[in-house]
């Protein structure tokens, strides 16, 4: 072996003979291996000066024509020609830099001046000290694949154009998560779709990034919908801007609905380049939509969904229908309300000031077709939508009947009590023949008669019930309403609009919608049933979650593609700005690009807040601080009716959450406050030290006894029923709107406090207030010495080694050019499996900052691995949503941060800057 | 409504609205230049009504009085486009259009001329795009500013108002940050719609092959 | 001696928009408008013109009309037609006759091409 070695080493007359025994040193026998291989050599010297040439081997001086004597000690730019493409040149120099591997295919020049492409991987071999020493680069003749130049630069330019539409994709889907996107490119005729839009459409995720034929976007799609489809894509690939479809895709024989929603982009002359959108799973969706369509139109009840500051409210076919208008997908606010009888309150209000929670309200309208008018009630409940603003969603159906048969009850009672002058007869029909549930009872609430009515809905004869207490069939559930309602009846008050579930004779609950009036000794009663409808207010809420999953699935991730084109456009802009050199307005595309990002972050943050998952960073928190700094801000919130008292005593420990979270919470339940005290009142926040005991704790899934702050919250307002008290956490919660201020607020609350391992208790009565009290963990241990790092300026490095985990290379490359600008060294890892060697091995490393979601191993899992063989190493994450992370305290162990993405430069220049200072012996 | 498909399939209704989808995109990208501003469209809407009916469609929308630039079409088929828009836009309209050419008061004079001329441009692109779509040549009236009800936007010529029915195609949208939101609305009688018919299903065969 | 531009369009906002746009792009033109095909005609009769805008869609004579007519008098006029009619056929009938298509809205972008060709043919013709 050596003897083949040996000749070019002699022909070295410049004396590299010793740096190669070195070389041999660092890469075994390997490297006379591969000289051996007939495979062209070089190897450089990037210690020296211009990283010279300090070997080649017989094979490269058959490829280039040059002897090793007249490559050695030259840098190997001589061998570029003058196409050699600068580009590929400065990738091959940064990637060097970077990782210290480098593969590139690079027109080069022979000694006799022909050209040839050289496909050439270069990779670097270091010193003990982990330093590069040489750099060894194999070549070959590819020139073959590039016979035809035109070829090669089309090929080149694809393989630019796919790698950049990967990234744009592989970015959006990051972003969006669950939803598929792809992207068109119309020049080529080639679809590009990421792992998820693949696995939605049975393809080969594979292939599927790297490019398929167009055909591949209707291959799988269900027969009956696949010309459909191709027209909605030509009219895209024609430059019609909107593209909405849904349609089946069947993969392995399972049908499923996916909803495309996609746009075209055009060039500068307005012709069609790129047609890109997203693809979301909807069939869920669409079962429970088609279920709810067929249940609408056979209970008469229609649907809208209404968002504050619009023009329009969307609304179901069944929802035209009551009002008599054609149906309509989408209809104006003033169109619907102009219908409504000018002494009833509007169908749709300005949700400015509308209390979050349920909402009831009854109104007559003129039908818009036959002219009729008709009562409608109208049930539903005010959202904070995650878009932003208020949503008011509910159900509308027509209570004409019950109006009526008020109306019947009224005439029936006035004629009981004027038994002269009323027939017999004349009584018994609308007794007999009512299909709603009539009753008779005495003051004391006990049954004196039922009308046949009973027996058809609930299976019970007169000789069943007459003489028993009203309310003994109610489900226990309703009971305590409906004792209330029984009390307010002996005390003379009408009932009206009243829903509990009453037991049937075959053991079945049913919905009855009841009115009663007390008169001359006696309760009349009228009772409907609304089975059906409550059925359908159950399905609406359950086709609600649904359509909010299909909202962040679909909508909002295209929302999120919009942005992210915002972004990648004016970071594109500025790319080429820099290339010609015009600095000048090349700061405002990049503020663009920045406004973009921010708003995309704000709306990540808002969807997460919205879906309770995001990220709480728990941190020792002074609670009388935070009070103190809110009182401007919840006096100017309160308003002049509401007097606000402060309560904290002095010696109130230190808690352990959220400040931003209990901020919120404490404005949320100021606010709910307020509107219970439409009159006025007092808000009283106090904050003191309690233990609590197992027995108090009893109803808390997370919280365990001992030391915790109460934060309590109490006003003055109207109070709730027991009734009401029992569901205001419930997100879902719609009965009628007796409890003000109740609703996702609240609930919200409730999800912070448990993810804080809190504790939360309310207390009211009706009229006579609400206090609502949450209990934070006390934190033991000085207060906040986290919090410093917000004021800790950008910290300088001393050359400290970071080792950095992150598979996405935007972050990666972000992430090291910080690092390294602040003066550190980094090392930079695609995951677990490039990460643990270095982390086995002898290197000297100070931080280790890792993605959470990393293919293979996690970030915790690789966390864990580390701090085996370095227990001391400081970790940081950088996440940009994880469950796991979602609650920092349990995921971190000691000497373990996490920030969250997006973040500015500045935040983690800071925050590293913090544990290393900390750290330092 | 059993009528539709008397009149038109299921695709064929698919091809209309994506011609007219792409007809009005290039018109919203007309408006856009005009403006300075984002015009948002929504996803067009195909009916085949009475006419009453069309002026039904339009009152449950708009209940107040409306402005509307019309544009006569011809060829082998023919009908009337129009630019729709609340009379309470109208002057908004005017301004984002004039925007710096001219003064608040040339403005106001210039207030039909400024809407014939806007109607013209986002008209002409829809329509001259559709016709380049089916590969038929169009005539185009000269533009003309209406002022009423849906019910008297929508009274053809005696010319074409022999048919009973219309085909109906209407396209909300909203310009950006102004307040500003009208329809774009197309109207064919009878005998165009046969023509119409063959020329969208040769479009059909022809994105059949083509695409994919 | 300055160079005249004609500017024909029934729309007067549109002579305003077309106006400004050959203003951006040159100051020093004289710019003369014509409501219709007719008065452009009966203006040339009293003025030297060296280029002429034409709207397409105009009461009376339409704007392909009126630059047949020119075309036949000022064989080496620049004209072109500005329109939203986009339609191939439209495009088509402006090139036989030896004119730019422009496609309305009018904008320096969409303008400059033809302005600059003028410009250049004008300059080269008076040498």
């Amino acid at each position: 072996m050596t003897d083949t070695v040996d000749p070019a080493i002699r022909r070295d007359n410049r004396g590299a003979a010793a740096d190669l025994d070195a070389l041999r040193a660092l890469a075994g026998p390997l490297f006379d291996a591969l000289v051996g291989s007939g495979m062209a050599i070089s190897v450089t010297d990037p210690r020296q000066a211009d990283d010279p040439i300090v070997f080649v081997n017989a094979a490269f001086e058959g490829l280039t024509g040059y002897e090793a004597a007249e490559a050695v000690g030259r840098n190997c730019r001589f061998l570029q020609s003058d196409d050699t493409d600068p580009e590929t040149v400065a990738k091959i120099a940064k990637a060097l830099a970077t990782t210290g591997t480098a593969s590139a295919d690079l027109l080069n020049a022979r000694r006799d001046g022909a050209t040839f492409w050289n496909r050439l991987n270069i990779t670097t071999v270091r010193d003990a000290s982990g330093a590069p020493a040489f750099r060894i680069a194999t070549q070959m003749d590819v020139s073959a694949d590039y016979r035809d130049e035109d070829l090669g630069r089309d090929l080149r330019a694809t393989r630019q154009r796919l790698l950049e539409a990967k990234e744009r994709l592989r970015i959006a889907q990051a972003v969006a998560g669950a939803a598929g996107a792809w992207e068109w490119d119309i020049a080529r005729g080639r679809v590009i779709a990421d792992p998820r839009f693949a696995t939605l459409y049975g393809l080969d995720p594979v292939e599927a990034e790297q490019g398929l034929p167009t055909s591949a976007f209707f291959d799988t799609v269900y027969a009956a919908d696949r010309l459909r489809l191709k027209i909605a894509v030509a009219g895209a690939l024609n430059g019609a801007e909107v593209f909405a479809r849904d349609y089946r895709v069947v993969v392995d024989g399972d049908v499923r609905w996916v909803s495309a929603r996609g746009r075209t982009f055009l060039d500068a002359d307005e012709q069609p380049v790129r047609f890109s959108g997203v693809l979301a799973d909807i069939t869920d969706q669409k079962r429970v939509e088609e279920r709810l369509r067929i249940a609408q139109s056979a209970g008469g009840v229609g649907t809208f969904q209404y968002l504050s500051g619009f023009g329009t409210v969307d609304v179901s076919e069944e929802f035209c229908r009551l009002l008599g208008l054609h149906p309509a997908a989408s209809l104006p606010v003033r169109t619907i309300n102009a219908l409504v009888h000018p002494d009833d309150p509007p169908l749709i209000s300005a949700l400015g000031d509308a209390p979050i929670g349920a909402a009831f309200h009854e109104f007559r309208v003129q039908r818009a077709d036959d002219g009729l008018e008709r009562w409608l009630a109208c049930r539903g409940e005010h959202q904070l939508a995650p878009t932003g603003g208020i949503s008011f969603i509910g159900v509308i159906y027509d209570i004409t009947a019950t109006k009526h048969s008020e109306a019947r009850l009224r005439a029936l009672a006035a004629a009981l009590e004027e038994r002269a002058e009323v027939t017999q007869q004349e009584r018994d029909r609308v007794w007999n023949l009512s299909r709603d549930l009539l009753s008779i009872s005495d003051r004391d609430g006990v049954y004196r008669a039922i009308n046949p009515a009973w027996k058809d809905l609930l299976g019970y004869d007169a000789a069943d019930l007459v003489g028993l207490p009203m309310g003994g069939l109610v489900h226990p559930d309703d009971k305590l309403h409906a004792q209330q309602q029984t009390a307010g009846l002996r005390a003379g008050d009408m009932v009206a609009d009243f829903d509990c579930r009453v037991l049937a004779k075959d053991g079945e609950y049913r919905w009855i919608n009841w009115t009663a009036v007390p008169e001359g000794g006696f309760i009349y009663a009228v009772g409907r049933d609304v089975t059906q409808r409550k059925a359908l207010e159950d399905q609406l809420r359950q086709s609600q979650k649904m359509e909010a999953v299909g909202q962040l699935t679909g909508g909002l991730a295209h929302d999120f593609n919009n942005m992210l084109t915002g972004i990648l456009g004016g970071i594109d802009m500025v790319r080429r700005r820099i290339g010609e050199g015009r600095m000048a307005d090349a700061e405002r595309f990049l503020d663009a690009a920045m406004q973009s990002g921010q708003r995309a972050a704000a709306l990540t943050h808002r969807l997460l807040a919205f879906s309770r998952r995001q990220s709480l960073d728990s941190r020792p928190l002074d609670v009388r601080d935070l009070v103190a700094s809110m009182e401007d801000l919840l006096r100017r919130t309160l308003g002049e009716q509401v007097r606000l008292e402060s309560e904290v005593a002095d010696d109130v420990w230190t808690a352990l959450a959220d400040d931003n979270q209990l901020e919120s919470a404490i404005l949320n339940l100021a606010i709910n406050a307020r509107d219970a005290m439409p009159r006025g009142g007092r808000l009283t926040i106090a904050a003191r030290n309690v233990q609590l005991s197992a027995a108090r704790l009893a109803k808390s899934d997370r919280a365990e006894p001992g030391d915790y702050v109460e934060i309590s919250v109490s006003d003055t307002g109207l109070g709730m029923t027991p009734d009401v008290l029992g569901k205001v956490f419930d997100p879902f919660f719609t009965t009628k709107p007796l409890g003000q201020g109740t609703g996702l607020g609240l609930s919200m609350i409730y999800g912070f406090v448990q993810q804080s391992r809190g504790h939360i208790e309310i207390e009211s009565r009706e009229g006579a207030g609400t206090t609502i009290r949450l209990f934070l963990p006390r934190h033991l241990g000085e207060a906040d010495e986290a919090n410093d790092t917000h004021e800790v300026a950008a910290h300088a490095g001393a050359g400290e080694t970071v080792l950095v985990v992150e598979d996405d290379p935007a972050v990666r490359l972000l992430v090291v050019q910080v690092l390294e600008e602040l003066g550190y060294r980094a090392i930079e890892t695609e995951g677990g499996r490039d990460a643990n060697p270095i982390l086995q091995s002898a290197r000297s490393i100070d931080l280790m900052i890792s993605d959470v979601g990393l293919p293979g191993l996690n970030g915790r899992q690789l966390a864990e691995i580390a701090r085996e063989s370095r227990p001391a190493l400081p970790i940081l994450f950088m996440t940009g949503y994880a469950e796991q992370a979602s609650e920092q305290s349990a995921f971190l162990d000691e000497g373990m941060e996490i920030i969250t993405k997006p973040f500015a430069i500045d935040q983690l220049a800071r925050r590293i800057g913090a544990i290393l200072e900390r750290t330092k012996p | 409504m059993s009528i539709q498909s008397i009149f038109l399939e299921e695709l064929e209704r698919d091809a209309l609205t994506e011609l007219v989808n792409i007809g009005v995109s290039r018109a919203a990208s007309s408006l856009r230049k005009m403006v300075g501003d984002q015009v948002l469209l929504s996803v067009p809407s195909v009916e085949v009504v009475t006419r009453e009916g069309a002026a039904t469609l339009i009152r449950e929308r708009e209940s107040g009085e409306l402005v509307a630039v019309r544009q006569d079409f011809e060829g082998v088929f023919s009908g009337r486009a129009l630019l729709i828009f609340p009379q309470v836009n109208s002057m908004a309209l005017v301004h984002a259009v004039t925007g710096g050419a001219l003064s608040e008061g040339e403005a106001t004079e210039m207030e039909d001329e400024a809407l014939t001329e806007t109607g013209n441009v986002v008209l002409n692109s829809c329509l001259a795009t559709m016709a380049n779509m089916l590969q038929k040549p169009l005539q185009m009236s000269l533009p003309e500013v209406m002022r009423g009800d849906g019910a008297s936007l929508f009274n053809l010529s005696a010319k074409h108002a022999e048919g009973g029915v219309v085909l109906f195609l209407y396209i909300n949208f909203a310009i950006n940050d102004r307040d500003i939101r009208g329809y774009i609305a197309m109207l064919m009688d009878l005998p165009s719609l046969q023509a119409l018919r063959t020329l969208i299903n040769d479009f059909i065969e022809r994105v059949a092959g083509d695409v994919g | 001696m300055g160079t005249t531009v004609l500017i024909v369009d029934d729309s007067k906002l549109a002579r305003i928009v077309v106006g400004k746009t050959i203003a951006a792009l040159q100051p020093d033109w004289i710019r003369v408008e014509a409501g219709n095909a007719d008065e452009a005609l009966a203006l040339i009769e009293n003025q030297a013109v060296d280029l002429a805008v034409l709207d397409f869609n105009m009461p009376g004579r339409d704007g392909l009309d009126l630059a047949e007519e020119l075309r036949a008098r000022f064989p080496d006029m620049p004209i072109a037609v500005a329109t939203a009619n986009v339609q191939d056929e439209i495009m088509a009938r402006a090139r036989a006759a030896n004119a730019a298509f422009i496609p309305k809205p009018v904008t320096e972008d969409g303008m400059r091409g033809f302005i600059s060709g003028a410009a250049l043919r004008l300059r080269s013709a008076g040498q």
